[in-house]
């Protein structure tokens, strides 16, 4: 068997418009899984033990069964509620849902790795809960997480390729019909893998940034920072203003 | 009984249980205004447990603390105490300067924006005047040319001073020392003690935990001895150290002085 892999370049402009709707799918619901993530891991956190259950029976289930199955069963029961969903907002559904499963369990280990002297600093201060999540415990729950919730973004965007079984004109499928029709699985393929490829690789290089952006010990106070608590005695900052 | 005579820091009777661990069995404590207590004791005798209850960082299961003559934690209505709202709680423990043995400087932050974070955060001060009052206490702490520096970058000494800069900031009533010097190489221990007897001469009502004799010695009105959560013997330096009634004390001072 010959390869041809102008049957690739050919079928370039459909490929990439499929690529468009899994980027929009892994961002999408990345974004929803994230937001659901932090407040469950807020509830995963509380000290109220009905809060905490109720989170934990959550990922427990979610994270539990197969992200197929969710995607099979969003489509199919929606009918059961009423509604008909269309593949691609059932697949949003699904796939937000497994998300949050993750990103609950991501981000709590992130807030509990916040050493508790931190938090009662805070406390004694006089800072009450919301200002000591954002200004003491997210910001150094953030560089905690990035290194598993990057993981986790790779792998949640090459399972977007799972919402083709519900027939979402995502890159897989899109692949599938194109080599059907064509012949040509192996050239196809070998394109949607380096489509996936470069995608995968800006989530790495994205991690690589955020992790550098986040190292606050070797970057030192930002320029603004440094102006707004220093005062403008510095020349550099002067000079840049 | 009008207010400057009043005492600065009142607790009654506290009591707080870890589990099965009795750590306070019903300690009572007052500090004047501007007075300096030490409580001195070994590990474990709830010197920091009545600390950490004296700012409600624990609950005590009973008794009362008052500062400045407001309860802290709980509050009595009508005969019946309920508990205070987390916004009460908060702003109570914002008139109340903690110091901990751990430092619990926030990494995330330059030294300077440790000690203007509750400026801005409870005080809603804007960041310039927050900034300006915390140059003005990292220069207190003899720390002025070290703003820019992330408390990783500082020895533990300085760490320990930027902590007391961040507490001062807030200008409290009074400031709750827990061990501030037990987790210091010993050649740093006196930049921190210098620092907190210069709170001291200020006029600073300080409640402080500690295992040095010396400094409670020279810096204390009084010393309290506690033990097994109770405490066993209170009264002046002099007394404490050269005239011991209990045992209990003699035997520890033995320990620590030999």
């Amino acid at each position: 068997m010959e390869l041809d892999f102008s049957v690739a370049w050919t079928y370039l402009p459909v490929m990439l418009e499929a690529t468009l709707l899994t980027i929009m799918l892994a961002l999408v619901t990345q974004t929803i899984g994230t937001s659901i993530g932090f407040v469950f891991a807020l509830g995963r956190t509380s000290r109220f033990g009905v809060l905490r259950f109720a989170v934990w029976a959550y990922v427990w289930l979610f994270r539990g069964t197969p992200v197929l199955l969710h995607l099979f069963f969003v489509y199919y029961a929606a009918p059961l509620f009423g509604v008909t969903l269309d593949a691609l907002p059932a697949a949003i559904i699904a796939m937000s849902l497994s998300s949050a499963a993750y990103n609950t369990e991501i981000l709590r280990s992130g807030i509990q790795a916040v050493h508790k002297g931190q938090i009662e600093a805070a406390e004694a201060v006089g800072m009450r809960y919301g200002r000591i999540i954002r200004r003491v415990v997210a910001p150094q729950a953030v560089r905690i997480v990035i290194p598993p919730y990057m993981s986790n973004f790779i792998s949640h965007t090459k399972n977007t390729s799972l919402a083709s079984v519900i027939t979402v004109p995502e890159l897989m499928l899109t692949s599938q019909m194109v080599y059907s029709s064509t012949y040509r699985a192996i050239e196809i393929l070998s394109l949607a893998g380096l489509i996936y490829l470069v995608l995968t690789s800006c989530l790495t290089g994205l991690q690589l940034w955020l992790e550098r952006r986040t190292s606050y010990e070797a970057r030192g106070m930002s320029r603004r920072r440094r102006k707004q608590f220093l005062g403008a005695s510095d020349a550099s900052v002067r000079m840049e203003a | 009984m009008s207010k400057a005579d009043s005492p600065m820091i009142e607790a009654r009777d506290i009591r707080k249980a870890f589990g099965s661990f009795q750590a306070l069995k019903g300690v009572s404590l007052t500090v004047g205004r501007g007075e300096v207590v030490c409580l001195i004791g070994p590990s474990g005798s709830g010197k920091s447990t009545l600390l950490r209850c004296i700012n409600h960082l624990e609950t005590p299961d009973s008794g009362v603390v008052r500062v400045d003559g407001q309860p802290v934690g709980s509050v009595e209505k009508n005969g019946r105490t309920s508990r205070m709202s987390a916004r009460q709680v908060a702003q109570m423990r914002s008139q109340i300067g903690m110091v901990f043995q751990m430092f619990n400087l926030w990494p995330h932050i330059s030294a300077i924006e440790n000690v203007a974070l509750g400026l801005i955060e409870v005080k809603g001060m804007s960041v310039a005047q927050a900034a300006e009052i915390a140059r003005e206490q990292m220069e207190r702490v003899g720390l002025a040319a070290k703003c820019d520096a992330f408390p990783e970058h500082l020895s533990g000494g300085q760490r320990q001073r930027v902590a007391i800069a961040r507490a001062l900031a807030m200008e409290p009533k009074v400031m709750l020392f827990d061990e501030p010097t037990s987790a210091l190489d010993p050649e740093l221990v006196g930049e921190v003690l210098q620092v907190m007897e210069s709170v001291a001469a200020d006029g600073m009502t300080m409640i402080v935990a500690t295992h040095e004799m010396g400094f409670a010695r020279k810096v204390a009105d009084k010393v309290v001895f506690m033990d097994d959560g109770n405490d066993v013997e209170a009264g002046a330096p002099d007394q404490i150290f050269d005239n011991p009634k209990s045992d209990r004390l003699q035997r520890f001072l033995d320990k620590v002085l030999a």
